[in-house]
């Protein structure tokens, strides 16, 4: 059972960021492709901006390998 | 830069601007009007004279574009064509240009209608044995994919049920997957054959216009005699084009040159300020070059033209236009730089810094020999298409720059496309990434440490010549950051314990300082600093990520039934996993250069040095 709730808190700790990190890159994205239908230039704003909410998921990637070695996994 | 003024007579103008386009190291800039200085205005024959300009220089780029390759441009001489005899030229040479390309597009569309037909031609030799009568007959034209022979017999069976006997079906299959037919029925049964057709989703092709009034036979022998044709047709385009390019290339190079030389002349004097007998420039200049530019005008135009030194006390270092001047072997980084604003003159160029840690980076990121080699071929492929002094050119640069420390990384790692390196002996020499998952986080986030650190301490050098106060606050971040990284060490027993205390004390005494330097605000803005180094963990969950699926990719290769199928699986998880692992990584490190790292110093809002000068083919105009 202890095995099944660490399985279990790991994959919350990346699940919940990854589901938080997609529904602000949804939310970034279609701004981000109507600003570049004006203004080209702005890609890497755009990009970068699109890239930001990744720090989440990625931090919750960490927390959920270290959730996994932490407890033997 | 050295900033100055231009003063000189306002009939020895152009002949000014043109010993200046000569130097091409004046970067001109608009001056505000006076009462007794207004801006140049052009009379309306002026006005004309420009429109005239304007428009053979745009039948001489056409004519230029056409050719297809930029002709050489002569040197320089006295000798120059006047305006009515470059429009001659240009226009004439445009309108026969056109004329050709015209009629080559016309002979292209032509070749590929043909060819459309010509797997009918062969079914066309089975009609002329058959001696089937063509007259008063219908002939459609068909094309269906090879395989569907129940189609086929369905189709026959239901002209047979609609039409009797009263047609006739060749089939031919192509060299294509393809199988062309030709369904013959009588005139009056036509109507009766296209709604069979319809009703069985064939679709008949439409013959060309030009053969539309011949008969069927005599089309398809046309066909094939232009078919023959056409490459001598396409040959004579190309040697009547080589032709003009031999007569007129130079010519139009020169003609272009010029009148773009002359536009940028007209555009540059719109930046004067004028009185009825003077005219006043004012712009930017390498420090360096001052002298010789006074040489220069003094040489040609004697005392009438002034050279002034415009103090440092009235102008801004942040008007002053910028250029950046890396060594060779940073050049290609720029790029990286250019995709955002220009740092402002007198600030830090990222650029050395850029070209050491993002190929870094995303070598500790990929860290694939096999993956590395591939992005090398790739990067050498667009090497070899691209011209020198192109982004193409800097972007295989850059690819090649990742390559091989995604390579060295790779031979650290000990991975070959995942662990196949393992499997054919190859062995990690620092960690192995699918197993020491903390090495690496702890790898990823001492760079992390570094890379702040190293952008933190630009900023104080930064600062330090405005507001010494904030640089020593920047300085302080700095030095907390190291010290905190080396706490956490210390508490987690990687550095000796004893250490720990003293580190905390040093904590404790800076902390202080850096609010009385930076302000209140300091305590948030150093949690952020230690956000940022966190973000470096990408690295790491980037790289994880790109091994965990090379490994994927191998066991495909033994989960199939099938070893072809499973080897065909594993390849293209590999291909799909180098596109993630080439996109993902340059992406990511791209981030951590522009927000973390350029966030600790980077002043944007620099104006790019454009010197005005001679228009050349590859910079267009300037």
């Amino acid at each position: 059972m202890e095995g099944s709730w660490l399985y279990l808190s790991a994959a919350l700790a990346v699940g919940i960021p990854a589901l938080a990190t997609g529904w602000a890159q949804s939310r970034i994205g279609p701004a981000a492709a109507a600003i570049l239908a004006e203004k080209p230039e702005l890609t890497v704003t755009a990009v970068l901006l699109i890239a930001i909410p990744e720090t989440v998921a990625i931090l919750g990637f960490v927390v959920s390998v270290l959730i996994l070695l932490q407890g033997g996994g | 830069m050295s900033r100055i003024r231009l003063l000189g007579p306002t009939d020895e103008l152009q002949p000014v601007l043109h010993r200046i386009q000569d130097l091409g190291l004046v970067h001109f800039v608009e001056i505000a009007e006076t009462e007794a200085l207004t801006q140049l205005v052009l009379t309306p024959q002026q006005e004309r004279h420009l429109r005239n300009v304007r428009r053979v220089a745009e039948d001489a780029d056409t004519a230029i574009r056409l050719l297809g390759e930029t002709p050489t441009l002569p040197r320089r001489t006295a000798e120059s064509l006047t305006l009515p005899r470059a429009a001659l030229i240009a226009g004439r040479t445009r309108r026969a240009l056109k004329t050709l390309e015209d009629r080559r597009r016309q002979l292209e569309e032509e070749r590929s209608l043909i060819l459309k037909f010509q797997p009918f031609f062969s079914t066309f030799d089975k009609i002329a044995t058959s001696r089937l009568d063509l007259d008063g007959i219908r002939i459609f034209y068909l094309v269906l994919r090879v395989g569907s022979e129940q189609e086929l017999l369905r189709m026959r069976a239901a002209l047979r049920s609609s039409l009797g006997e009263g047609f006739e079906l060749f089939s031919q299959p192509s060299a294509s997957d393809e199988s062309a037919m030709i369904l013959a029925v009588s005139t009056a049964d036509a109507q009766k054959a296209e709604a069979l057709l319809s009703e069985a989703g064939v679709q008949p092709l439409v013959l060309p216009d030009q053969f539309k009034e011949e008969g069927a036979i005599h089309m398809i022998q046309r066909m094939r005699a232009r078919l023959k044709e056409l490459p001598q047709d396409l040959a004579e385009i190309e040697v009547e084009r080589n032709r003009i390019a031999n007569e007129r290339g130079r010519d139009l190079a020169r003609i272009q040159a010029s009148l773009h030389d002359h536009l940028a002349t007209i555009r540059t004097m719109e930046k004067a300020v004028v009185t009825p007998r003077a005219f006043v420039f004012e712009g930017w200049i390498p420090s360096p070059a001052r002298a010789e530019l006074e040489r220069r005008l003094r040489k040609s135009f004697g005392d009438k033209v002034e050279v002034e030194r415009i103090a440092k006390e009235e102008w801004e270092g942040e008007l002053a236009p910028v250029v950046l001047k890396n060594p060779r072997l940073f050049r290609p980084f720029e790029a990286i730089t250019r995709m955002m604003p220009l740092p402002r003159y007198g600030s830090v160029d990222p650029t050395p810094f850029v070209a050491v840690f993002f190929p870094m980076f995303f070598g500790i990121a990929l860290g694939d020999i096999g993956y590395g080699a591939v992005l090398a071929a790739v990067s050498l492929g667009i090497r070899f298409r691209s011209k020198p002094d192109t982004k193409l050119r800097a972007v295989s640069q850059i690819g090649l720059a990742c390559a091989l420390f995604s390579i060295v990384f790779g031979f650290l790692y000990g991975e070959l496309f995942g662990d196949l390196g393992h499997r054919l002996g190859l062995h990690p020499i620092i960690f192995s990434r699918e197993e020491a998952v903390i090495p690496f986080l702890g790898l990823a986030l001492a760079l992390g440490v570094v890379h702040i650190v190293i952008g933190l301490c630009l900023g104080a050098v930064k600062l330090f010549r405005g507001d010494k106060r904030r640089a020593i606050g920047r300085a302080m971040a700095a030095i907390m950051v190291v010290l905190i990284a080396l706490a956490l060490l210390a508490a987690f027993e990687m550095l000796p314990g004893r250490f720990f205390t003293p580190l905390v004390i040093a904590i404790l005494v800076a902390f202080p300082i850096l609010i009385v330097a930076e302000g209140i605000l300091a305590p948030i803005e150093l949690v952020s600093t230690i956000g940022n180094v966190l973000s470096y963990a990408r690295i790491m969950a980037v790289g994880t990520a790109s091994v965990m699926m090379a490994v994927a990719a191998n066991r495909m290769a033994g989960a199939f039934g099938g070893v072809f199928v499973g080897l065909l699986f594993a390849l293209l998880f590999h291909l799909i996993n180098f596109v993630l692992g080439v996109f993902s990584p340059t992406i990511h490190m791209l981030r951590l250069h522009y927000v973390e790292f350029f966030g600790k110093f980077f002043s944007p809002g620099g104006v790019e040095y454009q010197p005005f000068r001679h228009w050349s083919p590859r910079e267009g105009a300037v």
